[in-house]
C-alpha cells in the first residue's frame, strides 16, 4: 500500500509572501521610476537652482506606487 | 496674511542733473524695486553708469582680491561709521596693498625654493646610501658611469664580462654605481637590462650624498620656519584689518550699486524715468523722500498695474512674524502670484500637523526639539533660523501626536492586552469599537495595532486636506476670472465627491443608488465644461491622492519598527532583562544610543519630505500656480556700517 504525505502550506506564509511581494516589487517600480526622474531633476536643479520645488515634487511622483504596495501589504496580512 | 502685499507701480521722472540724488534717497530707502528698462522698441536710451563708478569698482576689486588673499569671512563686526571709513580708506588700502604685496611676493619666492629643495631632495635620494663624492661620478674618458636601481645582485654576471670594474651595490635599496671600462659598456648594459635596471639622473652637486643631504633638510627647515613666519604676519594683518575691510567692502559695494543704477534706468538727453514697484502702504513714504532729496524737482507719479503686468507684480509676503519661517517652503516652490492666496498661513498649520501625525514619538520630538533650540541658539545664518523654526512647529506637533499614541523612542508608554507598557501600571483605556476586528480605539492610541483604522482614517484626513486645497483654488479662480469658472473648474470637484457619497450611502441601502449616479454625472459635466477633457482624466487622482495619504500611518509605522528593533537588539538580546549588569550593559547602551541617533536622522528627512510632498502634489496641485517675482527692493541691508 501506497502512503501518500500531503505537504500544506501555511496559508498565512502565503499571506506573508504575497505581502511581501506587494512591497518589493512596487518598491523596485518606484526606485525604477525615480531613478531616472531623480536623475534628470538634479541635472534641471544644476543648471537652475529654483527648480528644487518642482524636482522634488515631480521625483517623488512615482513613490505613490510603492505606497499603494504597502497599503495592499497592510491589507492582505 | 493670505495675501501678498498689495504693491503699486510707481514712475519717478526729473532733470538729469538731479539723477544722482534720486539715486541716492531711493537707495537709502531702501524700498523701491526698479523695473529693469528695455531699450527695445522705444525712443529712450539706457543712461550711463555715474562718472565715480570705473573708479570705486576698482577698489571693491582690490579689497575683495585682499579679502579673499587673507580670507577675512562674514562675522559680526561692531559697526563702523561710513564717513570714518571713507576718509581712512584710501591710504589705508594702498596701505593694506603695499604690506601684503611684499608679503605675498616674499612668500611666493620661498614657497618657489621649498619645491626647489623638494624635487633636488628627490634627485638625490637614490644616491644616499652609497659614500661617494658627487664630482666621482662624472668627467671621465674611457670610464662609462651606471648609475641606478636593480632587482637583484648583478656583480656575478658582470664578472664574467670584465674584471676592470668598480661596483657599488646597496643590497637594501637595490640602488646600483658601476664604473666600468667603456668598451665594455655595451655589453655591460645587456647584462643590466636584463637585471630590470632603471637609470637615475645623477645630480649636479658635489660632495658626498649623506651629507648633502642634512644640508638640503637643514635649508628645507629654514625656509619652512620662514613661511610660517609670514603666514602669521599674513595673519597679523587680517586680524588688523578685518573690520576695515568687511566695512568698505560694503561702503563700496553700495557705491558701484548706486553708480550702476543708470543701467537699468530710461534716458532722454536731459531727463530721466523710473520705473517700479513699492508697497502701497510705503507710497507716501517714498514720495516724501525722494521730495525731500531732490527739493521737489522729481515727481513721483503711480501708475496703473494693467492686466499683463499683473504676472510681473513683485511679490513681497504679508504674513505675521510667526508664519513667515513657512515662507522658505513657499519659495522652495516657487513665490505666489500677485492675485493668489499666498498658503503660508495654510501650511503653518497642516505642514506641522502632518509632520507630527507621521513622527509621533515623545522622544523624538524632545530630542529634535532639543536640537533645534540648541542649532537655534549657536549659529546666527540667517538661511538656517527659519528652517530650525520649521523643525520646531514640528516637534511641538509630533509632541501632541506623540502623547496622542503614547510612544516614547519607539517604545510603548502603555500596556495593551497583555504587552507591557513602559509605563508600569498604564493601561490602555479602550473607548470605541472599529468595524475592523481587534482594533479597538483607546487612549494611547497604538498605531501598530490600529493599522487598519489608521489607514481609513489617513484617507480622510487627506480628503480634508483636499478639499481644503480646492476650496482654495475656488476663491483662487473667482479672483481671477469669475465665479462662473470657480463653480466649473474647482465647485465640480466638491459636486463629484458628494456624488460618490451617495452612491456609497445607496450602495449601503441608505438611499436610492440612482440619486449618487445622477449627482456625480452632473459634477463630471461640470468639469468637463470647466476643465475640457482633461477634467475627466483627472479624476482618477481623486483616489490616488487621497490614498496617497496613508504614507502618513505607512512612514510612521516604519519608523516604530526601526526604533523598536533598535530597542529589541539593545535591551532583548544584547542586555536580556534581569541579566547582570556588565560589560554587555555598555555594548547595549552603545547600540541604543547609536540606533536612535540614525532614527533621529531618519526622522527628520522622512517625515519632512514626505509631509512637504503631502503639501506639494496634493495640496498644492489643487490650486496653486506659483511662479511670482521676488520684491527685491533697490537698496542695501548694511550690516558692518551704520549711519548716524
Amino acid at each position: 500500500m501506497v502512503t501518500e504525505t500531503v505537504t500544506m502550506m501555511d496559508p498565512s506564509g502565503l499571506k506573508a509572501i504575497g505581502a511581501a511581494l506587494a512591497v518589493g516589487l512596487t518598491g523596485f517600480a518606484s526606485a525604477y521610476a525615480e531613478k531616472e526622474i531623480g536623475t534628470a531633476a538634479i541635472g534641471a536643479m544644476a543648471e537652475n537652482e529654483s527648480l528644487f520645488g518642482k524636482g522634488l515634487i515631480l521625483t517623488v511622483i512615482p513613490e505613490t506606487i510603492v505606497i499603494f504596495g504597502l497599503v495592499v501589504a497592510l491589507l492582505m496580512l | 496674511m493670505l495675501k501678498p502685499k498689495q504693491m503699486s507701480r510707481a514712475v519717478i521722472v526729473g532733470h538729469k542733473n538731479i539723477l544722482e540724488e534720486t539715486v541716492d534717497a531711493l537707495h537709502k530707502a531702501n524700498l523701491f524695486h526698479i523695473e529693469d528698462f528695455n531699450e527695445d522698441g522705444s525712443d529712450l536710451k539706457i543712461g550711463k553708469p555715474f562718472e565715480s563708478g570705473s573708479e570705486v569698482s576698482k577698489k571693491l576689486v582690490k579689497i575683495r582680491s585682499i579679502a579673499s588673499l587673507l580670507g577675512v569671512k562674514d562675522v559680526a563686526v561692531e559697526k563702523q561709521c561710513p564717513s570714518e571709513v571713507c576718509s581712512q580708506l584710501d591710504s589705508s588700502l594702498d596701505k593694506l596693498d603695499d604690506e601684503l604685496g611684499v608679503l605675498a611676493e616674499k612668500k611666493h619666492v620661498l614657497e618657489n625654493e621649498l619645491k626647489e629643495i623638494g624635487s633636488s631632495k628627490k634627485d638625490l635620494l637614490p644616491f644616499i646610501n652609497i659614500d661617494l663624492d658627487l664630482d666621482l661620478y662624472r668627467g671621465y674618458e674611457n670610464l662609462a658611469v651606471f648609475a641606478g636601481h636593480v632587482k637583484e645582485n648583478v656583480e656575478p654576471s658582470i664578472s664574467k664580462i670584465t674584471s676592470s670594474y668598480e661596483l657599488y651595490h646597496d643590497q637594501h635599496s637595490g640602488a646600483v654605481v658601476l664604473f666600468v671600462a667603456r668598451d665594455k659598456a655595451a655589453d655591460v648594459a645587456e647584462v643590466l637590462a636584463g637585471a630590470s635596471f632603471k637609470e637615475s639622473r645623477v645630480p649636479v652637486l658635489s660632495g658626498v650624498p649623506s651629507r648633502l643631504l642634512a644640508d638640503i633638510e637643514q635649508k628645507e627647515v629654514d625656509v619652512t620656519r620662514k613661511i610660517e613666519a609670514i603666514n602669521t604676519e599674513i595673519e597679523a594683518l587680517k586680524l588688523k584689518y578685518a573690520d576695515f575691510i568687511l566695512a568698505s567692502n560694503e561702503l563700496l559695494s553700495i557705491e558701484v550699486q548706486k553708480s550702476e543704477a543708470p543701467l537699468r534706468i530710461a534716458t532722454t538727453e536731459s531727463s530721466f524715468l523710473i520705473d517700479g514697484w513699492l508697497p502701497t502702504e510705503q507710497y507716501v513714504e517714498m514720495e516724501r523722500t525722494v521730495n525731500a532729496a531732490t527739493n521737489g524737482r522729481a515727481f513721483v507719479s503711480p501708475l496703473d498695474i494693467t492686466k499683463p503686468d499683473i504676472k510681473k507684480v513683485p511679490i513681497e509676503y504679508d504674513n505675521p512674524k510667526i508664519i513667515s519661517p513657512l515662507q522658505e517652503i513657499m519659495n522652495l516652490y516657487g513665490r505666489p502670484t500677485y492675485k493668489e492666496i499666498d498658503p503660508s498661513a495654510l501650511i503653518f498649520i497642516t505642514f506641522p500637523l502632518l509632520y507630527g501625525m507621521i513622527l509621533g514619538d515623545i522622544g523624538y520630538a524632545l530630542i529634535l526639539l532639543t536640537l533645534a533650540l540648541a542649532i537655534k541658539k549657536i549659529v546666527s545664518s540667517d538661511a538656517v533660523k527659519p528652517l530650525m523654526n520649521i523643525l520646531i512647529y514640528c516637534q511641538v506637533s509630533t509632541l501632541f501626536f506623540g502623547i496622542l499614541y503614547g510612544e516614547f523612542l519607539g517604545f510603548p508608554l502603555a500596556g495593551y492586552h497583555g504587552y507591557p507598557g513602559l509605563i508600569p501600571g498604564f493601561e490602555t483605556i479602550d473607548l470605541l469599537a472599529t468595524p475592523f476586528p481587534g482594533e479597538v480605539i483607546g487612549f494611547p492610541l497604538h498605531r501598530t495595532h490600529l493599522v487598519m483604522t489608521f489607514i481609513v482614517a489617513t484617507v480622510l484626513v487627506g480628503l480634508l486636506h483636499l478639499n481644503l486645497g480646492y476650496a482654495v483654488g475656488f476663491i483662487n479662480e473667482k479672483r481671477k476670472h469669475g465665479i462662473s469658472a470657480a463653480i466649473f473648474e474647482k465647485g465640480s470637484w466638491f459636486v463629484v465627491q458628494f456624488g460618490i457619497l451617495l452612491t456609497v450611502l445607496g450602495y449601503l441601502e441608505m438611499l436610492p443608488i440612482v440619486a449618487g449616479i445622477v449627482v456625480f454625472l452632473i459634477g463630471v459635466v461640470m468639469l468637463v465644461k470647466g476643465e475640457g477633457v482633461k477634467g475627466p482624466i483627472e479624476l482618477p487622482s481623486l483616489l490616488s491622492n487621497s490614498l496617497s495619504y496613508t504614507r502618513i500611518i505607512a512612514v510612521g509605522l516604519s519608523s516604530i519598527s526601526i526604533a523598536s528593533t533598535v530597542n529589541l537588539i539593545a535591551f532583548g538580546m544584547i542586555w536580556p532583562p534581569g541579566s547582570p549588569i556588565g560589560g554587555m550593559t555598555i555594548f547595549a547602551i552603545v547600540v541604543f544610543l547609536f540606533g536612535h541617533a540614525l532614527n533621529t536622522a531618519l526622522s527628520i528627512i522622512a517625515p519632512g519630505l514626505h509631509a512637504l510632498r503631502l503639501q506639494y502634489v496634493e495640496f498644492f496641485g489643487k490650486f496653486y500656480e506659483g511662479g511670482g517675482r521676488k520684491y527685491d527692493p533697490f537698496g542695501y541691508i548694511r550690516k558692518y556700517t551704520e549711519e548716524k
